[in-house]
């Protein structure tokens, strides 16, 4: 220990110099975000408006519906992940004990954990604490059985999944009319439907754009380069108010789906350009030696370059993600939703709360759930990239 | 593996060579090359190449860099497109017809000198891939027929493991051993040993040799000298995109007839 310190902190004078700046400037900051964690903060005004940072305004008697449906999609979501696991199960590293598992699913979830747990503690119900022993169940035994399916049925079950997991969402919009959506709620499920949508539309432009044939690549360029070239927050005012123009009154759809068909166009021209340079990263090698071994283009594209293209653009796809995540709230802005981040700010000026510069406490605890969000999947994905890097040369 | 050693080819001093491009008479031709051509804008990779392959029979292509070997053999799978001429593979005239070309990328195979083995796919599934897709074999059929050619290369253990846990020479000999999986007439060799250690490239040699035995027409680009003089019927030697001398190996390394392969054998021996 001592040994470790001198070697790293207090090398020479310089070094010591620098560490101790740092280290009480560090301490410095922790002592007053423990101060205002613990001392100072007043988060009467997040506590007694919990429901509506996480649900929104969402009826009671409808809750059973929306409970039914996440916990639905914690199953879904187990079980995808059991198939994908089988995808990548590394053949050479012996299975680790119970411990470790426990382990490490505690450095990957804690910041969620955290979350779940701080929730909890702030509400006053008990459907919360039902609500969580449900997912995590559901969570359990979709792992499971996932894990019991035979490999073949895999694409399959992710395409199934993935179905299920939107039917539900819709299913869930009938409880309440996803326009009036709310909370964190409305970031999760905005981004979660828009990464579904955007990822495969962008990997179709990508190819598109490296086609052979000219309409394809020109179709697919001049839509890449036309929403890749506007800001977000302008695609998303065009579709709150100059949709009328193009669509006659009756049908124009809600704010939820205009959010999403703009999320969509947009972070699929980004996926797009992602996935094209993960295909200029493939080897020609790669598809010399699939031709020559007589397979057709499609197959060649769809087993051999892509998977690879994939692996290399985790990183700066899910880095496109997180952003989309992000920039849901952005929709709070201009479509009018009391999501995360708009109905953090509606919440201190009620009444009870009005005028008290309650806006730090509010804002604190909605970075603070974004952040568990962002990271969590930033650490998912840096653990995908780490299990397929055993095909890596 | 008997079965392989078995089979012996025609011995080549049955054939009489009228022209040393061209086939003794006794022999059926599997690869015909007629005024092939291939040109890079206004430079002749290819010039006016003639050359006839028969069956069985183990072709060795040498020539310095840029004489245009790749070039060559890569006309023959339509890896690239040759300008003028024409080449016939096991009877199949190669054109623009997509139907022919995959014919023939059927009939034939490549290994590459730098393996090209899929990074993303076990041993197993590379191997197994192409007749699962191509010849339509289910899984089971394919991965049997996988396990006994890798039992012929001679690394059976390593079929679950992926291509970056292997050593050089265990890559070239899975990448034969996915080329054999399509039962191809032809196997095309371009340097399959020059990205190797000098320890790694025997085993390599030895497996293509055992292939060349087992009656396996085989058109082989390599410096390996050795290999040239033991197993191959003809040797075909290229300069400036022409072939400039074909002969017998013995003949050839020994005694070379054209000035140019002369100064070229004095470079490498
Ligand atoms: N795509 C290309 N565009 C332009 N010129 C090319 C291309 N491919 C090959 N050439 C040229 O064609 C000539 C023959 O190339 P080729 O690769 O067939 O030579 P090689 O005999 O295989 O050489 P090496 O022993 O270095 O592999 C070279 O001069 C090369 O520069
Ligand atoms: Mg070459």
């Amino acid at each position: 220990m001592m040994i470790w310190l001198r070697k790293n902190l207090f090398r020479s004078v310089g070094d010591s110099l620098v560490t101790v700046i740092a280290g009480s400037l560090s301490l410095y900051v922790l002592f007053r975000i423990v101060r205002f964690v613990a001392v100072t903060g007043r988060w009467q005004v997040v506590e007694t408006n919990l429901a509506l940072l996480v649900n929104g305004a969402w009826p009671t008697d409808e809750i059973g519906r929306l409970s039914a449906t996440i916990v639905l999609l914690g199953f879904l979501g187990g079980v995808a992940s059991a198939v994908a696991g089988l995808v990548t199960s590394d053949v050479d590293s012996e299975p680790p004990t119970l411990f470790q598992k426990a382990l490490d699913l505690a450095i990957r979830l804690w910041p969620l954990a955290l979350i779940v747990g701080l929730v909890l503690l702030l509400s006053t119900t008990t459907g919360p604490l039902l609500l969580t022993v449900g997912v995590v169940g559901a969570v359990t035994v979709g792992r499971l059985l996932g894990g019991l399916l035979p490999g073949r049925v895999r694409p399959v079950v992710i395409v199934v999944a993935l179905f299920g997991a939107l039917a539900s969402i819709w299913f869930m919009s009938f409880g309440h009319s996803w326009d009036d959506w709310g909370g964190i709620l409305v970031n999760f499920f905005l981004a979660a439907i828009s990464i579904s949508l955007c990822f495969p539309i962008g990997v179709i432009l990508a190819l598109g754009r490296r086609s052979e044939f000219p309409i394809l690549r020109m179709l697919s360029t001049v839509f890449i380069e036309l929403f890749r070239g506007v800001p977000l927050i302008a695609l998303l005012l065009m579709a709150k108010n100059t949709l009328g123009f193009f669509v006659p009154q009756e049908f124009t759809p809600g704010a939820a789906v205009r959010a999403i068909v703009v999320f969509v166009l947009f972070t699929s021209a980004y996926v797009a350009e992602i996935v094209r340079g993960g295909l200029q990263s493939v080897p020609k090698g790669q598809i010399e030696a699939a031709r020559a071994n007589g397979l057709t283009p499609i197959p060649t594209t769809f087993r051999i370059v892509l998977p690879q293209a994939l692996r290399n653009v985790i990183p700066a796809l899910v880095g496109q993600f997180i952003s989309l995540f992000k920039d849901t709230t952005l929709a709070g802005v201009a479509l009018g939703f009391l999501d995360l981040l708009e109905g953090g700010q509606a919440i201190t000026q009620q009444a009870e709360f009005r005028g008290q510069g309650l806006v730090i406490e509010t804002l604190a605890f909605v970075g603070l759930l974004f952040w568990a969000g962002s990271y969590t999947m930033s650490r998912e994905s840096q653990r995908l990239e780490s299990k397929l890097g055993v095909g890596s040369r | 593996m008997n079965e392989l050693t078995n089979q012996q080819p025609v011995p080549s001093d049955a054939r009489v060579f009228n022209d040393a491009t061209q086939l003794a008479t006794n022999v059926e031709p599997m690869i015909e090359l007629r005024g092939v051509y291939k040109r890079y804008g206004s430079f002749e990779a290819l010039k006016n190449i003639d050359v006839t392959v028969g069956k069985q029979e183990v072709v060795v292509v040498i020539g310095p860099s840029g004489s245009g070997k790749s070039t060559l053999i890569r006309c023959i799978n339509r890896l690239e497109v040759h300008d003028e001429g024409t080449i016939v593979v096991d009877g199949i005239e190669l054109s623009d017809d997509v139907k022919k070309i995959l014919q023939v990328r059927r009939n034939t195979n490549m290994v590459f000198q730098s393996f090209n083995l899929y990074p993303h796919l076990t041993v197993l599934d590379n191997i197994t891939l192409s007749p699962r897709l191509v010849r339509k074999q289910s899984r089971k059929v394919a991965e049997a027929k996988a396990m006994e050619l890798l039992e012929r290369v001679k690394i059976p253990d390593q079929a679950l493991k992926y291509p970056g846990q292997l050593s050089g020479g265990q890559q070239q000999r899975v990448a034969i051993a996915r080329s054999l999986a399509m039962e191809p007439n032809v196997i095309l060799f371009d340097e399959p040993t020059s990205a190797l250690d000098p320890e790694m490239i025997s085993e390599v040699l030895e497996v293509m040799t055992d292939l060349a035995r087992s009656g396996m027409t085989m058109i082989v680009v390599t410096h390996e000298m050795g290999f040239a003089r033991q197993v191959a019927d003809r040797v075909v030697f290229m300069d400036s995109g022409e072939i400039v001398e074909v002969g017998d190996p013995e003949h050839f390394f020994t005694t070379p007839d054209e000035p140019r392969a002369q100064a070229f054998l004095s470079q490498i021996l």
